[in-house]
């Protein structure tokens, strides 16, 4: 019974977001006779698949009581990097893609190296390679943007992951799909394996973890290195929406990923927190990104939305802590 | 034996230690790009020319300081910069408010901003590091709701509303320095001599033993953030003295900067110690690394890659000093 | 009686400047209950952390199913068969019962934790205990009890041998003890040893065979529970000599004017109606045993902690306290047990210590006067012999009493009529603690008055002119000094509970 109460209470939070979600679109329908048509449905999707991927694997560090603030400018480093070595260097798309990622997997190694190992206070860590990540994409490709290969050309077949064109110029924006499978791995990680279960107790009470026998240091890293491996992903997803890199950017791509996951209820100070949850409230975040100029409000509505909305989600919490 | 612990004691706090070293590594790059760059990094017009671009990085420094002295961070700073900028710079181009009104409401919206992160987080006890994400976000999309997403163009000297560029130098006197120089010794003064700084300095090392002496924390960490928004505001009139065009959107690797100043000049992340004079010299490192770095040939990139290190070294110094005394 | 299944013998263990175990015995036998009794600081903590491996010992052997035994940390001692239910509990709010119980020693079934096995597993282990609570249930919306349960049910999942619990009942109700009981018993049936410190006279009755009594450090004696009583058990916990000469009468005149009188003060269950009377020029010392919520009542009254109700008169008229503001503005100065946490700021000077509470009055214009902050330290000093090299030296760099002096400063500076003692002496070495005595002496002659918090029954008896003694959040009486021994003080510590 009580059970069904503790369970309830997360549902609660994903409902009252996919609630949020489908008022949302239902408002801008409306309001908007172009919101409603098809290919507004794939440019929301579109615009969130690297939001997406970096808020899912941000949920780790941030369940852990941390944050990962490296992912927005790592994501367009690693893309940099990816699309250098296949523009460039002649490396195959395949390899550029796995570089790309495997860079995420570095920087993520390095961030769970000075939060886990070192003890450095995470936002202040991650904020210090977010700097590095900004130069380090690049510094390594010699400054220029890159261009990754266009859809049509037999390189660019990876784009068809996330948006796949047929013969008759019909667009279906397949990447959803693979956003759920991630979803529904992320999820099985996260309730069902000693990575997930540990990280939550590192975020619960990290003390009594440690007493209770478990490695405190790696798992701690561990989630860091899932965000490393998830922005790497984005850095893909990126490359795949829009092909052209430009060094320098990404700075505050991060934000609306984590923003998104505490919309979704993932708590700062740890212990709490679903992928599902970080998943809608992501969803909110870029419907309200491409949504708002359709009803007449510029798109930069969004980030004064996003952060009210995000000192909302939060004074929730303080408010029910108290009681 | 304790006697001399004691002597030692004193020196340290006359002399500032610390501030020995950072001033010795300070000389010690200064020769070393000047040797590196074959003289031209010596020359005082190069330098003076150089310190007109960073003086309002000096100022966020300055403001986080008080912040980080509560042992809370902010780092909407830089975008709160770039809000003030663009919102007060396109009343000036936009709607023809005078010059002076102007400059006025680049402060004014840095209090306000002050206000509203030091409220949240001292009465509501929201985390700093939400706080500060949220009105990041809220700066950014005012900035660019206000302006319309336009980049905004304040005066240049050679018109008549130009003279607010005076502030960073007139005819070759840099007046930027002396400001900043005049304003860091306020804020010593402040944070040193006066009620203010001494509840603050005392609740970021101990906020309950403070609450327990009767003293009201929240209205004192709350004041800690409105200095800080005050100073971003006059950063901002720093910022548009030197570069004069704004663009929305952007300010984000000035927080890094500004607070790698204050983190280089021995402010802990703890709480509760904090220098001014530490700061300022933390972030002459800082931009004379930058400019240094520039100068040998390599690109900003470079520069980020090498500040984010040097920062990752301040803080884990600090980390495992607090944890050797414990 | 089973046999014996552990003995400590000669256990031995200093810390600087304090001798916590001085050569003490102890016997366990399977399936027994063995109590484990003692005033605060008595050493029965420090016991079980030497047995457990958190301490190690100076000397001294320990002997565990027959062989010699030494453990390295509680792991050690918990793969053993040696498992502590801790007063404070090691859980993790955000899993459920069942992840909690086996957490770090999860089943799995490939790269999966086996949830539904683990949930199998703890229902089992409950329904061997008899206790009903479901393990998909989150563990932070259990109740304390319920949660203290889970504790148990973990270390009997260890297939532990010896369970120690450190006083397990402190945060329980009734019904709750009462399904303790059960468990326990069922526990001795299976032939373990349990180790049991408790307060509760009533329940010591009740659940225990025999009764191992320790005293300063020392060991006291065992009892069989079943053939002694109460006074027995009490006679050996206090029967020591007191060397400093108790007062035999109170200082304060009849008739002088009461300065702070509090009435029904309720602030949740560790403070139920306390009502008291302080008069000036008084020390009135509050005795009790740990967790009798004195310290809740002081924080409670300088409004530190919100209360639920009650009313405050200082001097004869009503005062409203709601947080420390009020109070310090009343002439209340709370001097706290944890100095380190809530009483000074380390990192920062003498002088800043001592003016914090009262910085309008060192105040030139919008400038600290430093010049005379700097004389009111140095005059404090001075009266206090305070033992610090200059006043510009940092806090963190004083010994304990004189740590406590810089408080006792801030709080004259302040110049506060009413001061709460919090276990004044707590981590203070023996010359220095006479110091605090004659300091409190002093004050009290120029006309303050003290409420003095203290766990230790010589300081209760030398520097008292009345008692309130309080038990399990309730006031159990009030004595004169006059009327004032230990054995009656520690009968109404330990009052059973109806």
């Amino acid at each position: 019974m009580a059970n069904k109460k503790a369970f309830g209470k997360l549902k609660g939070r994903e409902a009252m977001v996919l609630g949020i979600i489908i008022v949302m679109v239902i408002l801008f329908s409306i309001l908007s006779p172009t919101f409603r048509t098809y290919p507004t449905l794939v440019s929301v999707l579109d615009n969130s698949y690297y939001i997406t991927l970096m808020a899912l694997g941000v949920t780790f560090p941030l369940i852990t009581g941390g944050v990962d603030l490296s992912i927005g400018t790592g994501l367009v480093s690693y893309a940099l990097i990816g699309g250098y070595l296949v523009i460039h260097k002649g490396v195959p798309v395949g390899v550029g893609i796995l570089a790309c990622i495997g860079v995420g997997l570095l920087i993520g190694v390095f961030n769970g190296v000075l939060v886990a190992v070192m003890d450095l206070p995470p936002f202040l860590a991650t904020l210090c390679t977010c700097m590095i990540t900004r130069g380090l994409g690049p510094a390594l490709c010699g400054g220029f943007g890159v261009s990754w290969p266009s859809a049509i050309s037999e390189q660019g077949a990876f784009r068809k992951i996330f948006k796949f064109i047929n013969a008759g110029g019909t667009v279906i924006p397949i990447g959803i799909v693979f956003m759920v499978i991630l979803v529904v791995l992320m999820s099985f990680v996260l309730d069902h394996t000693r990575v997930g279960r540990y990280i939550i107790a590192i975020g619960s009470n990290k003390e009594a973890t440690r007493l209770a026998g478990v490695n405190v240091k790696f798992y701690h890293m561990m989630a860091y290195m899932i965000s490393g491996v998830f922005a790497g992903m984005a850095g893909v997803a990126y490359a795949a929406t829009y092909a052209t890199i430009y060094p320098g950017s990404g700075a505050g791509f991060e934000l609306d990923a984590i923003g998104g996951a505490i919309v979704g209820g993932v708590s700062a100070s740890g212990g709490v927190g679903t992928i599902l949850g970080s998943f809608l409230g992501v969803l909110v975040i870029c419907l309200m990104k491409v949504g708002l100029p359709f009803i007449g409000l510029q798109a930069n509505w969004q980030q004064i939305f996003t952060g009210i909305v995000l000192i909302a989600a939060v004074l929730v919490d303080v408010v029910k802590k108290k009681k | 034996m304790k006697v001399e612990k004691i002597k030692q004691n004193a020196f340290v706090k006359k002399v500032g230690f610390n501030r020995i070293v950072l001033i010795f590594v300070l000389l010690l790059m200064y020769l070393a790009f000047g040797v590196l760059t074959g003289g031209s990094f010596f020359g005082f017009s190069r330098i003076s020319n150089t310190l007109n671009y960073v003086y309002f990085l000096g100022f966020l420094s300055l403001g986080v300081t008080f912040v980080i002295a509560t042992g809370g961070i902010d780092f909407s700073i830089g975008p709160v910069m770039f809000c003030c900028s663009l919102v007060s710079g396109y009343c000036l181009t936009s709607y023809g408010v005078p010059m002076a009104i102007s400059l006025v409401m680049s402060v004014l919206i840095g209090v306000v901003f002050g206000v509203f992160n030091g409220y949240l987080v001292a009465y509501w006890k929201v985390p700093p590091f939400i706080v500060s994400m949220a009105s990041m976000n809220i700066a950014k999309g005012i900035a660019a709701v206000f302006t319309k997403t336009q980049s905004v163009s304040w005066p240049q000297s050679s018109t008549a509303d130009g003279w607010y560029r005076n502030f960073v130098s007139m005819n070759g006197i840099p007046i930027g320095l002396i400001i900043f120089l005049a304003v860091s010794v306020v804020c010593a003064v402040v944070l040193n001599k006066t009620k203010w700084g001494r509840y603050i300095l005392c609740l970021g090392s101990n906020e309950e033993a403070v609450r327990l002496s009767g003293v009201n924390v929240k209205r004192w960490k709350m004041l800690a953030y409105i200095i800080c928004g005050t100073l971003v505001g006059i950063a901002s009139i720093f910022f548009v003295a030197a570069y004069t065009t704004v663009q929305p959107g952007y300010g984000d690797q000035y927080n890094n900067e500004a607070i790698a100043g204050c983190v280089m000049g021995g402010t802990s992340m703890a709480g509760g110690l904090a220098s001014i004079s530490g700061t300022v010299i933390g972030v002459i490192i800082i931009s004379l690394l930058q400019q240094g770095i520039l100068a040998l040939g390599f690109t900003k990139e470079y520069q980020y890659i090498i500040t984010g290190l040097i920062v990752i070294a301040a803080v884990y110094s600090d980390v495992s000093a607090r944890r050797r005394k414990n | 009686m089973g046999d014996i299944i552990l003995t400590m013998k000669g256990i031995d263990k200093s810390f600087p400047g304090v001798h916590a175990l001085d050569h003490v015995d102890l016997e366990v036998r399977k399936g027994e209950v063995l109590a484990l009794m003692g005033e605060n600081g008595a050493g029965k903590s420090t016991l079980m952390k030497v047995l457990t491996g958190i301490y190690k010992k100076d000397s001294g052997t320990i002997t565990y199913e027959g062989k010699e035994v030494e453990f390295k940390n509680t792991r050690e001692a918990q793969d053993a068969g040696i498992v502590i239910v801790h007063q404070e509990l090691n859980m993790l709010g955000h899993l459920t019962v069942a992840q909690n119980l086996f957490i770090g020693r999860e089943f799995k079934k490939g790269i999966r934790i086996d949830d539904k096995k683990m949930n199998e597993e703890a229902k089992k282990l409950f329904d061997r205990l008899n206790v009903s609570i479901d393990p998909k249930e989150q563990m932070s919306n259990l109740t304390v009890g319920k949660q203290q349960m889970c504790e148990i049910a973990k270390a009997v999942s260890f297939d532990a041998k010896v369970i120690i619990f450190d006083e397990p009942s402190a945060a329980l109700t009734e019904s709750e003890i009462e399904e303790m009981f059960k468990i326990i018993r069922d526990l001795k049936k299976k032939d373990i040893a349990m180790v049991y410190i408790s307060h509760r006279m009533d329940e010591i009755k009740v659940i225990t065979d025999r009764v191992t009594v320790m005293r300063d450090g020392t060991y006291v004696g065992t009892l069989i529970t079943e053939k002694c009583t109460k006074e027995d058990i009490i006679n050996m916990m206090v029967g020591r000599v007191i060397y400093e000469d108790p007062k035999t009468e109170s200082a304060v005149p009849k008739d002088a004017p009461v300065v702070l009188k509090v009435e029904h003060l309720n602030a949740g269950r560790m403070v139920q109606d306390v009502s008291f009377e302080l008069r000036k020029g008084e020390i009135l010392g509050f005795s009790g045993l740990m967790g009798a919520g004195r310290t809740e009542t002081a924080r409670a009254l300088f409004g530190a902690d919100p209360k639920e109700s009650g009313d405050i008169y200082v001097n004869g008229s009503k005062v409203t306290i709601n947080n420390p503001q009020d109070a310090v503005n009343c002439g209340i100065g709370y001097l706290s047990e944890d100095r380190k946490r809530y009483g000074i700021v380390v990192q920062k000077t003498v002088a800043e210590n001592t003016t914090m509470a009262s910085m309008k009055d060192f105040m030139s214009g919008i400038f600290i006067n430093k010049k005379k902050e700097k004389e009111t330290a140095e005059q404090y000093v001075e009266a206090l012999a305070t033992k610090t090299p200059d006043v510009d030296q940092l806090v963190v760099n004083l010994s304990g009493g004189n740590q406590q002096k810089v408080v006792i400063a801030k709080w004259l500076t302040r110049n506060s009529d009413i001061l709460i003692f919090d276990e004044p002496t707590r981590g203070i070495d023996v010359g220095a603690k006479n110091e605090i005595y004659k300091l409190m002496n002093k004050l009290v002659a120029e006309g303050k008055s003290i409420i003095m918090i203290s766990s230790e029954m010589t300081e209760i008896l030398r520097m008292s002119d009345r008692v309130v003694v309080m038990c399990e959040g309730k006031k159990t009486g009030e004595l004169d000094i006059s009327e004032a021994k230990q054995e009656t003080i520690m009968n109404l510590a330990t009052r059973e509970i109806e």
